[in-house]
């Protein structure tokens, strides 16, 4: 069964329709790049998946669950869906452990022995087990990040989004974090990414979505998508990210 | 019969601070937890939660406290029941507080980035726990500079239950004057004494604020 069922949804701000029709499905381990100019409607589309945007039209299924039904508990569903945002928004009060750990603690009622152990395992995969006592502006943007995936790893979700996670780093720093996703890509981890890191896409994901004006406007296998597009769209982005 | 001005009148003055000191914090306690209170109101993802808590933000601070004591202290004797007052004034200046406190704290709850509400909704936490574990520690940092701004202008206007007969520093001077007939002297005393309560809050409000813009 799909983990994910997009069926004809559409999503309006006021008068603008930033989606128009999207249907597509997701499957267990897939990883999915989501690539397209800013505006395509990417990261809205990652967004209505976990409900953080409520939708007009259409109906999203993760699983059994119909995400845009208002008595589906969303609180249930975002524990397992984790989404990983472009800006890190750790939160600055709180040591990257209580970061890790606040979460399985209160909505999971984790012990918090058990959630300490939990926060240095989910750090050892991000490779940041020695930051756990530090606060998130001691660290560097790459660092915040690798502390964000942590984050959401430490709720065990069956599947992560990632809002173009490298965007805001310094061109020095998207390795760091981009090693980590292929890690999590090898671990056999359900992933949907929206990503400007072409090279990423080419070389992990195993679809490629292409959204054009608020619709999926090519998809498919990675080396087919990319290798011979068949949209003159799809031509014009890639050849304007590619140069 | 005329008497001269005497330290004594002093001392008799700087003890009536102690209650201008008590209804200062009498209206701070109970202005702060109903304050509060209505200032979650305020930011409740329920909108006629809000509009109900923004009518009476309004209906307090768009009225004169001169006003809302008279209210407290005269209105509730026409239907037969006599206040003191020292209660119609610890009422009145906690629910004037309480209007001004909601505005200001919903304030600082609302200056907290809109990332931060997604980013703890996403990880599965309730209106509740994001506002416990989330919001209210970091907006509480940044909400102490203008509380304490505000507890300078509620020393100051605690002068105002003078009028109805609450005996405090203000009260005192009237009543040192009609004795001594020295105005300017006992006023210029009493103005003092408030500005020896009002001057360390300010630079207090001012160190805090400084503080927070290096602090973590």
């Amino acid at each position: 069964m799909s983990l994910v069922r997009i069926e004809n949804i559409t999503k309006r701000f006021g008068p603008l329709t930033v989606l128009d029709g999207v249907s597509t499905t997701v499957e267990p381990g897939e990883i999915i790049a989501v690539i397209g100019r800013s505006g395509s409607g990417k990261s809205t589309l990652l967004r209505c998946i976990n409900g953080l945007e409520p939708i007009q039209g259409g109906r999203i299924w993760f699983e059994d669950q119909l995400v845009n039904d208002p008595a589906t508990d969303l609180r249930r569903l975002r524990q397992q869906v984790g989404i990983v945002f472009q800006s890190y928004n750790l939160f600055p009060h709180l040591s990257v452990e209580r970061n890790i750990t606040l979460a399985p603690t209160v909505v999971k009622k984790m012990a918090a022995g058990d959630a300490r152990g939990l926060a240095l395992d989910v750090l050892k995969r991000v490779g940041l087990e020695d930051k756990i006592a530090a606060y998130p502006d001691q660290l560097s943007g790459g660092q915040q990040q690798r502390v964000a995936i942590a984050r959401s790893l430490a709720m065990q979700p069956k599947m992560m989004l990632f809002d173009e996670i490298t965007s805001a780093l310094d061109p020095e720093l998207i390795g760091e974090v981009l090693r980590v996703l292929e890690a999590m890509a090898k671990s056999g981890m359900t992933m949907m990414l929206v990503t400007h890191e072409m090279g990423f896409a080419r070389n992990v994901a195993s679809r490629i979505i292409f959204m054009h004006q608020g619709k999926i406007w090519e998809e498919g296998p990675t080396a087919k998508v990319l290798g011979s597009p068949a949209t003159p769209e799809l031509v014009s982005f890639l050849g304007s990210v590619l140069h | 019969m005329i008497r001269d001005l005497t330290w004594l009148d002093f001392a008799y003055l700087v003890y009536a601070m102690r209650w201008t000191i008590a209804l200062t914090a009498l209206a701070l306690v109970g202005g702060g937890l109903l304050g509060f209170v209505v200032a979650m109101l305020r930011v409740v993802p329920l909108a006629p939660v809000r509009w109900l808590a923004v009518g009476y933000i309004q209906a307090l601070q768009g009225t004169p406290l001169l006003a809302q004591l008279f209210v407290f202290y005269f209105g509730f004797a026409i239907f037969g029941y006599r206040v003191q007052p020292w209660v119609a004034a610890t009422a009145a200046f906690s629910i004037y507080a309480s209007a001004f406190l909601a505005e200001i704290w919903r304030g600082c709850v609302q200056a907290i980035p809109r990332t931060q509400w997604e980013a703890s909704a996403a990880l599965g936490l309730s209106f509740g726990e994001q506002l416990r574990h989330i919001i209210l520690p970091q907006a509480v940092r940044i909400a102490i500079p203008p509380t304490v701004g505000f507890l300078v202008q509620l020393v100051k206007n605690t002068s105002l239950a003078a009028v109805i007969g609450f005996i405090e520093l203000t009260r005192e001077a009237q009543i040192t004057t009609a004795a001594t007939f020295k105005p300017f002297a006992v006023y210029g005393i009493a103005a003092g004494l408030y500005f020896c309560i009002c001057f360390p809050l300010s630079e207090l409000s001012q160190r805090l604020e400084r503080r927070l813009r290096v602090a973590r």
